[in-house]
């Protein structure tokens, strides 16, 4: 090897071998050859160039420069090359079967009437309202009696009440903590409130107990078209902004007017699904889902609050039921049942 | 509650069906069915108890005429008496007017007792009245037609001819017309004649005095009673019929007469006889009065977010039977129909009525714009949803059960109060919920066993909700238990520490530090139980194994959710070592009486310098252990926040800390270690 061969094709005889390198043992051949540290082609020129004249080493330094840049580069190259197709090819080798099941715990859940009552407390936080609690062993006073329920009344017919040998009463509806939060704060109120609520029936549509939210809101110049407006509102979160809600005049001891709630069924209205075979609606379209009211001027006077200068509106209904429609469970007892092959598919 | 089409045509034109029925619907008498029946259309309605107006089709008429602006035309009885005069054939004392402030009679004779004409017959049973006679299907048709509840009594059976409206005596009997014998209490208001009670005031008529084939003198009672002790009466009896229905939600005072004058017509008519001239009335005419009701239908626009034009109201107003005495200012002034005289009292029931009448959907919706400060998440609120989101995360299924129990399962598993007794249920559904919970874990033990019995490999449930102890509070229960894990990848049973550990992460969760002793507790296996005790003293949960049949050991917890405190305030954190940190081993021989929790507590009342952290790595027993000693081998981790420290400075700590732990723990041969109190 000699400095005269840097001009007789010495980079393109290099760059033809390093072509066709396709193996760690012909990378490392190449390497030695060239780029060996004894008896390589870089070194062996090295050596000889430091032999030559000034004038000569000058004119062939630079073709030795550029020669062994691009032998050093090349083998570079070609090692990342070689080493990521080895990379790989280890992994090729260790290959599994990804299809295997993963090591877990089962997937938690919470209940049905929970998760609805989440998305509903979410709504009503986003419009301002605060949650509010009360006992479920209530008195005649905060169930019935500051509700405008006289006593001896049919209207308290209807709430089948289970009551306590101490004389007390498990609410038959979370209103009572309406009249606690009324008796505790000064208007303006916008409450909701949630919880288990009990009644003396257990056919085969109802269960003894079972779950209401209820939204209450005092202020001054609240008219019955707000009731409307939030009650609208609150639907539209919860179902779809094509929510259509109907008002059929009602009674309730404790509102005036009062008013059923009916929202277009979400399960059967178009395109959803075929309405006369609904059986969530059972065809009508409709699903009544809520009680509501302007607040009677008497349970805001037995609350300390003055009619003439505040009133409000009250709307609530069954947690359980908007559950069992959204989960398709036909049964409200299979909501208390608590089987885990039921409770174990409903995640979100 | 069922109308005849019909029949309400008799007093007003209908629109068509559909009309009718939206109408209806949206004005306040829900249309639940519609029933074709023969050339008749059968309506349910639903009528709420505030308008007893609306249970007759004359009622129900009157809305359908202000609904659908038609005239209404009630029938006019052409009454036509004869020349024998009431009030000398037979006589009425009402003892008590507040709880009978009017009763009427009149006397129909020489009538032929038979079968109803079809008419009669037809539109009864459209309503769901089974025809009995012409006389009693008279009192029925004036029921259904006008509201007024009625009676027929054989007046040749009335002894002296006379009605005496009185108070029970204590313990009085009488056999009403089911045939059963009805013992009467002091507060019961009945109908009796000079000898003794005919019928139950304005719930049923008796035995005695009933209308039969031979009858041929009838009084006819048309009474107006108080609604609560028609009520109590009633409810007391469990007997609900037609008229303690109508009586006891308020029937119209002023409608007896009329009424009477309608059945008499009818009876005459029907079944022969004549009508004997005058009524008997005896009233208080106090009843009568017609409430006032001051307005301002200003403060109905705003009170609505609607505007009513004054003219609509005036004429809705009018048709349902409100006089109008003054409606032009600011102010209007109406006087009650006595029909609504328990329905319609204060300003805001006439809001109701021109609000319904104008319809719910005339008035457009708007958002209240409210102000006062929005409530944050109460602490308890956040715990709660912090809770149930630490078990899912760990793979629990939320449950929800009835929160009363049998009195079994009260007794069956632990209570954390001591002593005391159940709330009882006054009236509960079956001897299988009769009691208030005092335990979470009854409902879940239940869904253990239940979920076994349907074939679960495993369960782990969590509940929270309230016991019912001295004062309801919230607690959290938990049940696990089978397989842990698949075959595939090692399953194992689950066992107590499954259930431990997720106690113990709970309490890490809320940053506590509990005390835990172990306990026996009701229906918790021996030596399986443990209780938790805040601040030492304070019994706040448990946990243990119970005793169950199904496939595989349950394992169930409680704990009190006010024990985890609030959480509300979040600790500051301890700024990590950058600095390594050093581990190092530790064997204790002790005895087997020496609890882990005993050793961990002495270990951290004496924690060397630097000591981050110290766990349980092993224990041992077996060869080369002594006889009731076991092998503890305990993990400590050292890190100092300045330096790294050196393996000398390990050692030295690790030296004390075996010296200490070796002098209260240590096994003696033959004989016990000394200072057990650590």
């Amino acid at each position: 090897m000699r400095p005269l061969d840097l001009r007789g094709g010495l980079l393109d005889g290099f760059l033809k071998e390093a072509a066709v390198v396709d193996s760690r043992e012909a990378y490392e051949a190449l390497r030695i050859e060239w780029a060996g540290r004894k008896r390589g082609v870089i070194r062996t020129l090295e050596g000889e160039l430091r032999e030559l004249p000034n004038k000569e080493k000058r004119d062939f330094g630079r073709l030795f420069h550029e020669l062994r840049r691009t032998v050093t580069a090349t083998l570079e190259e070609i090692d990342r090359r070689l080493t990521a197709a080895e990379r790989a090819h280890r992994e090729v080798g260790a290959a599994v079967d990804v299809t295997l099941p993963g090591r877990r715990l089962p997937t938690g859940t919470l209940h049905p009437v929970t998760l609805v009552y989440y998305e509903v407390e979410q709504i009503f936080r986003q419009m301002g309202y605060s949650v509010v609690e009360g006992p479920e062993i209530e008195d005649d006073f905060h169930n019935f009696e500051a509700l405008n329920f006289p006593p001896d009344h049919p209207a308290r017919d209807e709430q089948d009440t289970l009551l306590l040998k101490d004389g007390r009463l498990l609410r038959t509806h979370t209103s009572p903590v309406q009249i606690r939060t009324m008796l505790e704060r000064e208007p303006p109120i916008r409450v909701i409130c949630h919880g288990r609520v009990y009644r003396n029936d257990n056919s085969l549509r109802h269960s003894p107990m079972f779950h209401q939210v209820e939204a209450l809101v005092i202020d001054r110049g609240i008219t019955f078209g707000h009731l409307k407006g939030a009650v609208q509102a609150f639907f539209r979160e919860l179902y779809d902004a094509e929510t259509q809600v109907r008002f059929r005049p009602s009674f309730f001891p404790f509102t005036e007017p009062s008013a059923e709630i009916d929202i277009t069924c979400p399960f059967c209205r178009p395109p959803n699904g075929d309405r006369d075979s609904c059986g969530t609606c059972s065809g009508t379209g409709w699903m009544e889902l809520m009680g509501s009211g302007m607040v009677d001027p008497r349970v805001l006077e037995n609350c300390g609050i003055d009619p003439n200068e505040y009133s409000g509106f009250a709307f609530g209904g069954g947690t359980d039921r908007i559950a069992m429609t959204r989960y398709g469970m036909p049964n409200i007892r299979m909501l208390f049942e608590n089987d885990e092959r039921l409770l174990r598919q409903i995640h979100r | 509650m069922l109308f005849s089409c019909d029949w309400l045509a008799d007093y007003v034109e209908l629109p068509e069906l559909d009309e009718l029925s939206e109408r209806l619907t949206f004005g306040g008498l829900n249309v639940e069915h519609v029933t074709p029946v023969h050339d008749d259309v059968v309506l349910d309605l639903e009528v709420t108890p505030n308008r007893p107006d609306a249970m007759n089709h004359l009622g129900v008429a009157r809305e359908i005429s202000v609904l659908c602006d038609a005239p209404l035309s009630p029938p006019r009885p052409e009454l036509e008496e004869g020349e024998r005069v009431a009030a000398e054939l037979a006589a009425v004392e009402v003892e008590d007017l507040a709880g009978c402030p009017r009763y009427a009679a009149r006397i129909v004779e020489g009538i032929q007792v038979g079968p109803s004409p079809e008419w009669i017959q037809r539109r009864l049973e459209a309503v769901g009245v089974r025809p009995i006679s012409n006389v009693v299907d008279v009192t029925n048709y004036v029921l259904w037609e006008m509201g007024q509840p009625m009676h027929a009594f054989d007046l040749d059976r009335l002894a002296q001819s006379t009605i005496v409206v009185r108070r029970a005596a204590e313990g009085e009997t009488l056999i009403t017309l089911d045939g059963e014998t009805r013992k009467l209490v002091a507060e019961d208001l009945v109908i009796a004649d000079r000898e003794r009670g005919v019928a139950i005031a304005g719930v049923m008529g008796g035995q005695d005095t009933e209308v039969g084939d031979s009858t041929t003198r009838v009084l006819l009672e048309s009474a107006h009673f108080d609604p609560v002790s028609v009520r109590k009466t009633s409810k007391r009896l469990g007997v609900h019929t037609d008229a303690s229905h109508r009586f006891e939600r308020g029937t119209d005072p002023d409608a007896c007469v009329r009424a009477l004058d309608r059945a008499a017509t009818l009876l005459a008519e029907i079944a022969g006889g004549a009508i004997a001239a005058g009524a008997i009335d005896v009233v208080d005419p106090a009843c009568l009065e017609r409430a006032t009701v001051e307005f301002e239908p200003g403060r109905l626009d705003a009170f609505a977010g609607v505007d009513f034009e004054r003219e609509s109201l005036r004429r809705w107003l009018d048709g349902l039977g409100f006089e109008l005495q003054s409606s032009d200012g600011e102010l209007w002034r109406v006087l009650v129909p006595t029909w609504r005289r328990f329905d319609v009292e204060r300003a805001q029931d006439v809001y109701e009525e021109a609000i319904r009448v104008l319809g719910f959907d005339k008035i457009p919706a708007a958002l209240p714009v409210t102000t006062g400060a929005d409530g944050p998440e109460t602490s308890e609120q956040r715990r709660r949803r912090q809770l149930r989101a630490h078990l899912a995360g760990q793979g629990f299924a939320e449950a929800i059960h009835y929160s009363f129990i049998s009195e079994d399962d009260d007794r069956a598993f632990p209570v954390l109060t001591e002593g005391g007794a159940p709330i009882e249920l006054l009236n509960p559904l079956s001897e299988l919920y009769t009691v208030m919970r005092r335990s979470m874990v009854a409902g879940l033990a239940h869904c253990a066993e239940l979920n076994q019995r349907r074939g679960a490999e495993s369960v782990r449930f969590f509940e929270l909700g309230n016991i019912f102890l001295d004062r309801e509070i919230e607690s959290l229960g938990l049940v696990m238990g089978g397989v842990a894990g698949s075959p595939w990848d090692g399953a194992r049973q689950v066992d107590l520490f499954d259930l431990k550990g997720v106690v113990d992460s709970i309490l890490d969760f809320f940053d506590l530090e509990i005390e835990l002793r172990p306990a026996e507790l009701a229906g918790i296996l021996t030596g399986t139980g443990a209780e938790l005790r805040a601040s030492g003293t304070e019994r706040v949960g448990y946990f243990g194994k119970i005793d169950s049949e199904g496939s595989f050991p349950v394992f169930v917890a409680e704990i009190l959710c006010s024990a985890l405190g609030t959480s509300a305030e979040v600790s500051s954190v301890d700024i990590p070592s950058r600095f390594p940190g050093i581990g190092a081993d530790l064997t204790l021989t002790h005895s087997t009486d020496v609890s882990w929790g005993l050793v961990a507590a002495a270990i951290r009342d004496q924690a060397p310098e630097d000591l981050v952290d110290f766990s349980l790595r092993d224990r041992y027993l077996g060869e080369g252990v002594p006889d009731g000693a076991v092998n503890t081998t305990i993990g400590f981790h050292y890190n100092a926040r300045d330096r790294s420290l050196t393996q000398d400075e390990i050692n030295d700590r690790q030296t004390a800390i075996a010296r200490a732990l070796e002098a209260s723990f240590g096994w003696r041969e033959g004989g016990a270690p000394e200072g057990r109190d650590g």
